[in-house]
């Protein structure tokens, strides 16, 4: 046995625990890739799957338990924290409670296989009231598939993934640092996206006071307020002349609207 | 989706409503 596989087969349940939790708490670092290897030496027979499952389901419960009760707690503000550290642009919020109010519970079954939600479900399970047994018990099933499903990648792939050890074993410590670039690679690239993505956030909107002004002128743009039927129902105001409407049908609302008009859109 | 549909001045509230009712400003009910 290489010294690279004989590491990862003594400490691989460990590491396979460590990376889902790091993953599941919302920092940067894939898990999947280390449940398809965890796969792969399971299927060489030097890791048990059921102890790499159980490993990995495990640190997704105590995870995603951490954020339910923060979510519980603390409500909607934790989803804000959750998108300042999960450097996940596209897990916005709005988006992410219409998908979680259009599935309910049953959402967390496929949570893990969609990039930004993983880490918003919980949270915002708490933060809506669900139970606890309930929550627990579709995060477990949506971890075991999601688990599973690396677990098998790894397994149906083998044969690649012992040649990719081989050839990092190769490498000796370089094969370390090697990893180590492609997670900072990872981390920089989101972290890149993310920024970005705040730039070209920060250019196209408008202010609060920039939209009062142009209200008080006589300049109202057309204001659409596209907040969820929950928050709505938690908080029934709105900006004084905005349009309710759902993503789905502003069609429906905007149908006399000429396109040279200023829409603004808001949401929480 | 608004901007396909040929609009092309669409901006979103920085802050959203929570930021207008901090800033203090009028509210109507839905």
């Amino acid at each position: 046995m290489t010294t690279l596989v004989h590491y990862l087969v003594q400490y691989g349940v460990a590491l396979v625990f460590l990376n889902v939790f790091l993953e599941q708490i919302g920092a940067p670092v894939p898990a999947l890739p280390t449940l398809i290897v965890a796969g792969a030496l399971a299927r060489d027979g030097k890791l048990s799957s059921t102890h790499v499952l159980v490993g990995a389901v495990a640190a997704c419960l105590i995870a995603d338990w951490l954020w339910f009760v923060l979510g519980r707690r603390y409500g909607y503000r934790v989803l804000r924290t959750i998108c300042r550290i999960s450097l996940s642009p596209d897990s916005c919020v709005r988006d992410t409670e219409a998908n979680f109010e259009r599935w309910g519970l049953k959402s967390l079954l496929f949570a893990k296989f969609i990039p930004g939600f993983s880490t918003v479900a919980p949270p915002l399970a708490g933060a809506t009231r669900h139970r606890t047994l309930q929550f627990l018990l579709y995060d477990g099933l949506g971890a075991i598939l999601w688990a599973g499903a690396g677990v098998a990648a790894g397994r149906a792939f083998h044969r690649a993934i012992d040649r990719l050890l081989l050839a990092l074993e190769r490498l000796g410590w370089w094969a370390v640092v090697f990893v180590i670039l492609i997670l900072a690679l990872i981390v920089l690239f989101k972290w890149w996206q993310r920024i970005g993505f705040y730039r070209q956030l920060r250019m196209a909107r408008i202010t609060v006071d920039e939209l009062r002004a142009m209200i008080d002128g006589g300049q109202a743009p057309v204001v659409l307020d596209v907040r969820t039927p929950s928050v709505r129902k938690r908080d029934p105001r709105r900006i004084p002349t905005a349009i309710v409407t759902e993503s789905a049908e502003i069609d429906l609302h905007i149908g006399d609207v000429p396109p040279h008009k200023e829409i603004v859109l808001y949401c929480t | 989706m608004l901007m396909e549909k040929g609009f092309t001045v669409v901006r979103p509230l920085a802050g959203g409503f929570d930021g207008w009712v901090e800033a203090g400003y009028p509210t109507e009910p839905v």
